[in-house]
């Protein structure tokens, strides 16, 4: 595994009464590209600011490349970032904005028109430097952003919901862009978002944060399909989240019927909540299931069918390609491995698991 | 259609009403004759003169450069606090905006009247810097609020980018933000000029003697009788405002025009319209004022501050005053005793020679105001009548610190074609047969004067039956007065409009002029005589100065130059013994008789109780 380039060290923030960050501990290794993903005002933006130099913590410790940054200004950071709203500067031609940061360098002249020219090519918008800022498209001057942080060669590079502004096609296609982009200069990326399917596109690591407390790390895979807990199952994707009882190892209790299930270790008859994603429920004839129903929803959404099932008064989400039209009898069933089960939290506060390694 | 019209002629109508009086003004800046009411034909001679004055382009100069000066003053400031407010939070943002807001909502004859106050707390001398300091301080909310909308849409995110890409703080304010907020901070300061150039209450009370602004200048131009010159200056005025107004709603627009291939040639074009040209403009004016400025600038530390009433000396006496002695007169002028009192007494302004009128110099001495003139210093007060010096003992009972320098009496008016008796006495004020052919003075002094006098009485009794019994007989009279005036008793008599006035013998000596047929008489009972006398303030700094500026004044030849000019009874019998014209050397009016005299009183000061107790009474009388 590559070194740890960045450590946030029991950071705590807080504006007024409400606190913001309580003691978060997180660590970004070399080339990483880690997204710290949550609902609004869960964190991420505060947690990357305060990486940026734009906020200092109440209390912790920021490690750079093992140097305490904690107090050290903006200007004096070794890091990029790349705002929600790009942040051009307006009365500037790209040109100028690109070369803003190599200027203050005082590098040399030729350096900074070939800097200037690599970067809009990189970022495919060639001949565009005496173009005004706000004379682009919203995608344009975000490239230009990007281009403009990435000249400086900053070992990491913060992008704050950078694609946030954009249509959704341009989203999809910045997402590849982004990917490629990295790959080629080898450096960190720390993205937030609030987006999942972009989390879960362009990220090697992802960080799901909730009211200040960060609620799971992984890989994309391990959050998706073996959430935690109910917020980042909730959060991530779509599914139904019920509450079970452990039978006993391998046996869960759902909705008053046994199923078979592969997690151990919860203890007997402890209660549980049960995650199932709704492409991994099955929908058999009725004397197939596992448990009885009936379609009381039915919507179309083009890879495949979204319908509701009615079974022990509970709505089950199903995700299908195969139809079945409203009022069918079905019956359910569910993959012993597809079935996650999750520890109830016993407060809010336990919600945040801790999830030092 | 019809409604279209008529929308046309509403829309028609609102415009000419706002602008018909500023083109009459800029229509008659052209016209060549010199009266209102007929058009001469086409010229620009008035704008020549205009530019030859000299005291007018003096007050442009120093409008231009207190525009200026406050502008840019105030620019910074006002940006600083609006860059200061937007970092504060929310809350206190809130009260803070509100806070600056609220000059720009205050009278501005309050903030003229306090700022003044203020000054004269701290023991400042008024004069360019207060005024300079005023205008900063009504401008800094303008420029506040033309600045925090253009801080409110710039993104806090473009000055951290800036920081974020290794920019120190202020290398990013300088480079960034304020580029960004360029078009609000400009247009705050085109306002800040432009409010300067304009204001006139304010300068009105924070002036000093001897400064001048356009409208302060213009102001003091008016009272003497419009002349043409004014309406060119006007007309340069509007125009120049007009000017920066559009140059000020033009700017931020810029924002909005369609963003594409937009290429920096056509910034340099919009950088030359909008940023350049404005700033010539300011540079022309400037040069100008300097170039006139430094034509005028005097450094003569030998000086006389005089304080006068507006109209009342011969301008060409003060430029041979400066020929003779050397020293160099800075001169201002007040329009009543109320309110030259205040300050005369506040020390703002050391004023070294002033004159007020003899009950007002009663209370200065009663205050300790005035300085005992030393009269070795001033020869030529031999000229001045001893009977003159007689009656000043009413004010100032040893002679010790005030000279005369205009007197007259009050008296009846009347129309010989008009009333058939010789009229002697205040008794025609109430004669029936005269019933809506009198005229009044309409003010309470001067009302109640006459009528105790008529009963007998002190014109300065504060005895409260005498003053009820003249009350009453004031409400007698009011059925047959015609009118209550104080300007118009002239114009009236002159225009036959009425057979009696009570009127000032300044007046009467005009009027008898225009129409002959009018005579003017001190009624036996007697009168008011009233003198207004030069004194020094106790806290002259220029004593000696101040002594030979009255001692000049007292000179013969200078006293006939003033009394020519001012056409009120000198006091200077050397003077009067210079007068050409025979009829005036020997009119009744201008140097009546001792023993029309003897009854004659001047006006005391009653202290505020009798103030108030006459203003009362004046008040019944009015609303009877």
């Amino acid at each position: 595994m590559p070194n740890k380039l960045i450590d946030l060290i029991n950071i705590s923030k807080s504006y007024g009464t409400q606190t913001v960050l309580d003691e978060l501990n997180l660590y970004i290794r070399e080339n990483e590209f880690l997204t710290l993903l949550g609902p609004s005002g869960c964190g991420k933006t505060t947690t990357l600011r305060i990486i940026g130099g734009f906020e200092s913590p109440d209390c912790g410790q920021v490690i750079f490349d093992g140097q305490d940054i904690t107090k050290l200004p903006p200007n004096k950071r070794q890091l990029n970032t790349v705002f929600q709203k790009y942040a051009l500067f307006t009365h500037m031609t790209i040109a100028e904005n690109i070369a803003f940061g190599l200027k203050i360098k005082k590098k040399s002249k030729k350096y900074i028109e070939d800097k200037i020219k690599y970067a809009l090519k990189l970022v495919n918008l060639d001949g565009f430097e005496n173009r005004m800022a706000d004379s682009l498209s919203g995608g344009q001057q975000q490239r230009i952003a990007i281009a403009r942080a990435i000249v400086n060669e900053p070992k990491v590079l913060l992008l704050d919901e950078p694609l946030g502004a954009l249509d959704l096609k341009l989203r999809q296609d910045m997402q590849y862009e982004l990917i490629r982009l990295k790959n080629e200069l080898g450096i960190t990326f720390i993205y937030v978002t609030h987006d999942q399917e972009e989390a879960l596109t362009m990220s090697d690591t992802i960080v799901v944060m909730n009211q200040g407390y960060i609620q799971q790390i992984g890989t994309p895979e391990d959050i998706y399909n073996e959430p935690e807990n109910a917020f980042v199952a909730d959060f991530i994707g779509e599914s139904n989240i019920l509450s079970g009882i452990m039978i006993q190892d391998k046996l869960v209790n759902i909705l008053g019927v046994p199923f078979p299930c592969v997690d151990t270790g919860f203890g007997t008859n402890k209660p549980v909540d049960v995650v199932i994603r709704p492409e991994d429920i099955d929908l058999v004839k009725p004397e197939e299931g596992t448990i009885q129903g009936v379609v009381t929803h039915l919507i179309f959404k083009g890879v495949h069918y979204e319908m509701e099932v009615l079974a022990h008064n509970h709505e089950w989400l199903v995700h299908s390609t195969d139809m079945f039209p409203v009022g069918t009898k079905v019956g359910i069933h569910v993959d012993p491995f597809d079935i996650q089960i999750m520890n109830k939290p016993l407060s809010e506060d336990e919600e945040a698991v801790n999830v030092e390694e | 259609m019809i409604k279209k019209h008529a929308q046309r002629i509403y829309l028609a109508l609102i415009f000419i009403l706002l602008y018909a009086p500023i083109l009459t003004l800029i229509a008659l800046s052209f016209n060549s004759s010199k009266t209102r009411a007929k058009w001469g034909g086409f010229t620009l001679d008035w704008y020549v003169s205009l530019f030859q004055n000299e005291d007018i382009m003096n007050a442009l100069y120093t409008t231009l450069i207190i525009a200026l000066l406050s502008a840019v003053i105030s620019t910074i400031l006002g940006t600083m606090a609006a860059l200061g407010m937007q970092g504060m939070k929310k809350k206190y943002r809130a009260i803070f905006a509100s806070i600056s807001n609220i000059p720009m909502l205050n009278a501005e004859i309050v903030t003229g009247i306090s700022l003044m106050l203020l000054f004269i707390t701290l023991h400042m001398t008024l004069g360019f810097k207060t005024i300079l300091l005023s205008h900063i301080t009504f401008n800094v909310p303008y420029v506040i609020l033309s600045v925090t909308p253009k801080l409110k849409q710039t993104s806090k995110s473009t000055y951290e980018a800036a920081l974020d890409l290794g920019a120190s703080p202020t290398y990013a304010f300088f480079k960034v933000t304020l580029p960004d907020i360029m078009p609000g901070v400009l247009s705050g300061f085109m306002m800040a000029f432009t409010m300067s150039l304009d204001d006139f209450i304010i300068t009105h009370f924070t002036k000093g003697p001897g400064i001048d602004t356009l409208s302060t200048k213009i102001y003091t131009e008016v009272r003497k009788g419009i002349k043409p010159e004014m309406y060119a200056l006007s007309t340069l005025l509007f125009v120049t405002v007009l000017l920066l107004l559009i140059l000020i709603n033009t700017s931020p627009q810029k924002d909005e025009l369609p963003a594409k291939k937009k290429t920096k040639k056509r910034r340099v074009g919009a950088f030359l319209l909008r940023r350049a040209l404005p700033a010539a403009i300011v540079l022309l004016f400037i040069g100008g004022g300097f170039y006139y400025g430094s034509q005028n600038a005097s450094n003569s530390e030998k000086k006389v501050v005089v304080y006068n009433w507006g109209e009342y000396l011969d301008p060409e006496v003060l430029t041979l005053f400066e020929e003779e002695t050397g020293i160099q007169v800075v001169y201002e002028e007040f329009e009543t005793n109320e309110i030259m009192y205040p300050k005369v007494q506040s020390g703002a302004v050391t004023y070294d020679v002033v004159c007020p009128s003899d009950y007002m110099i009663q209370r200065m001495i009663e205050n300790n105001l005035l300085a005992e003139i030393d009269f070795d210093n001033i020869p030529n007060v031999k000229n001045i009548g001893e009977r003159y010096f007689e009656k000043s003992k009413e004010f100032d009972p040893e002679n010790k610190y005030s000279i005369p320098y205009c007197w007259g009496t009050v008296g009846i008016l009347y129309n010989k074609t008009m009333v058939d008796e010789p009229i002697d006495s205040w008794s025609v004020l109430w004669d029936p047969k005269y019933k809506d052919n009198i005229l009044m003075q309409d003010s309470v002094r001067d009302a109640f004067g006459i009528t105790l006098k008529y009963l007998g009485y002190s014109l300065n009794s504060t005895d409260l039956d005498e003053l009820t019994e003249a009350k009453n007989k004031l409400i007698d009279q009011k059925p047959l007065v015609q009118a209550y005036v104080i300007d118009q008793v002239r114009d009236k008599m002159i225009g036959n409009e009425a057979a009696i006035g009570v009127i000032y013998s300044g007046e009467a000596i005009y009027t008898q002029k225009e129409n002959p047929d009018l005579e003017y008489v001190i009624p036996k009972e007697g009168s008011n005589i009233w003198i207004d006398s030069w004194v020094i303030p106790a806290n002259a700094e220029h004593k000696e100065n101040a002594e030979a500026f009255i001692n000049f004044l007292c000179r013969e030849d200078i006293a006939l130059m003033n009394f020519e000019y001012i056409t009120y009874s000198t006091p200077n019998d050397a003077a009067r013994e210079l007068i050409e014209d025979e009829s005036i050397k020997d009119s009744k009016i201008a140097f009546p008789d001792d023993e029309d005299l003897e009854n004659c009183e001047t006006f005391h000061y009653l202290g505020d109780e009798a103030d108030e107790i006459y203003n009362d009474l004046w008040n019944k009388v009015k609303s009877y």
